[in-house]
């Protein structure tokens, strides 16, 4: 079945998985392109870094359960299985990192007028980050 | 350079408002519905402004600044302390001073999830499962009570007024629970 997969900073991909009572299976080939992270024998890998799963119900045939993938990573993750979305996030720690070193995480964002916007396009200016809503 | 970026749900919402300003900004206008910047930045509230130096420091971390006295008597934020501070750093490098309410605030576990709940309670609505979507924007709220970006920003997505009875009634959970948050840069403003 058609699975929306979020994601921060790409929001929702449609990728395809297979739902099986709560949990959402997706292949790992097509976790690996979502989150960049690999399965191999020895565990869950990304650049340098694997990380070993002792959870014996992560692998389901060619699939992975992902509520437990991101459990083995230490990652928070919302599976909604009968909506069929999953919801993939960042440890909170990745996330206080940047803030508490004072530095200015990049990031791109689509334009109201169109097309996308880069922050670290503007160079070595002053900027000002102005979060605002309707509501 | 100035940063505008929508905490909306779709850019025709978003637009509305741009349209309606006076003067019409000419810096760039993004769209943030994910709440990517709540995350990268530890942003609860808007509006919120962040200051980023020429080396891509964090000169400010968040504050409320509203950009003018329209809600003056509902916040009692005077707009133009921020503006003050800000002039003074863009032409003179003056660091910002301290406004009093000085609390780096760093995301937790239970804000994260929560902050995935309210991310799919978004997507479903705009797929046309409002119904679906209800239990995670009930999860993000118990997961982040105090976060307005959830707890504000989730009314619309749900059929709420903003600035209705939820609303209302989050500003006395809100005021009991001592008005945690960053607060603005106005010294003289509670909270």
């Amino acid at each position: 079945m058609q699975i929306a997969f979020l994601d921060a900073e790409h929001g929702p991909r449609e990728t395809t998985g297979r739902v099986d009572g709560d949990a959402v299976l997706i292949s790992a080939e097509d976790v690996s392109a979502l989150t960049g992270w690999t399965r191999r024998p020895e565990g869950l890998c990304r650049d340098d870094v694997c990380v070993p799963v002792r959870d014996a119900e992560l692998d389901r045939d060619e699939a992975i359960d992902i509520a437990r993938m991101g459990a083995a990573l230490g990652r928070p993750v919302v599976v909604d299985a009968a909506a069929g979305v999953v919801a993939w996030g960042e440890p909170s720690a990745a996330r206080r990192g940047p803030i508490e070193a004072g530095v200015a995480p990049d990031f791109t964002l689509p334009q109201l007028a169109g097309g996308d916007f880069t922050f670290s396009s503007i160079g070595r200016h002053k900027k000002l980050l102005l979060a605002w809503s309707s509501w | 350079m100035i940063v505008g970026v929508s905490f909306d749900d779709t850019a025709a919402i978003a637009q509305e408002w741009v349209d309606a300003a006076d003067p019409t900004p000419t810096f760039p206008m993004l769209l943030d519905r994910e709440l990517l910047l709540g995350e990268l930045y530890g942003i609860y509230n808007v509006p919120s402004v962040v200051w980023v130096d020429e080396d891509d420091r964090i000169a400010r971390a968040p504050v409320i600044a509203p950009g003018d006295d329209m809600f003056k008597d509902f916040t009692n934020i005077d707009s133009s302390v921020h503006h003050a501070q800000l002039r003074a750093w863009v032409h003179d490098g003056t660091p910002p001073p301290p406004s009093g309410h000085e609390k780096l605030m760093l995301p937790t576990d239970a804000e994260q999830l929560a902050r995935l709940e309210r991310r799919v309670g978004a997507y479903l609505v705009r797929s046309g499962s409002a119904a679906a979507a209800e239990p995670h924007f009930e999860r993000a709220v118990e997961l982040a009570p105090m976060d307005w970006t959830i707890r504000r920003g989730t009314l619309p997505l749900r059929g709420d007024d903003p600035f209705g009875e939820k609303f209302f009634a989050f500003m006395g959970e809100w005021a009991e629970a001592g008005q945690p948050g960053y607060g603005s840069a106005d010294p003289g403003a509670p909270g």
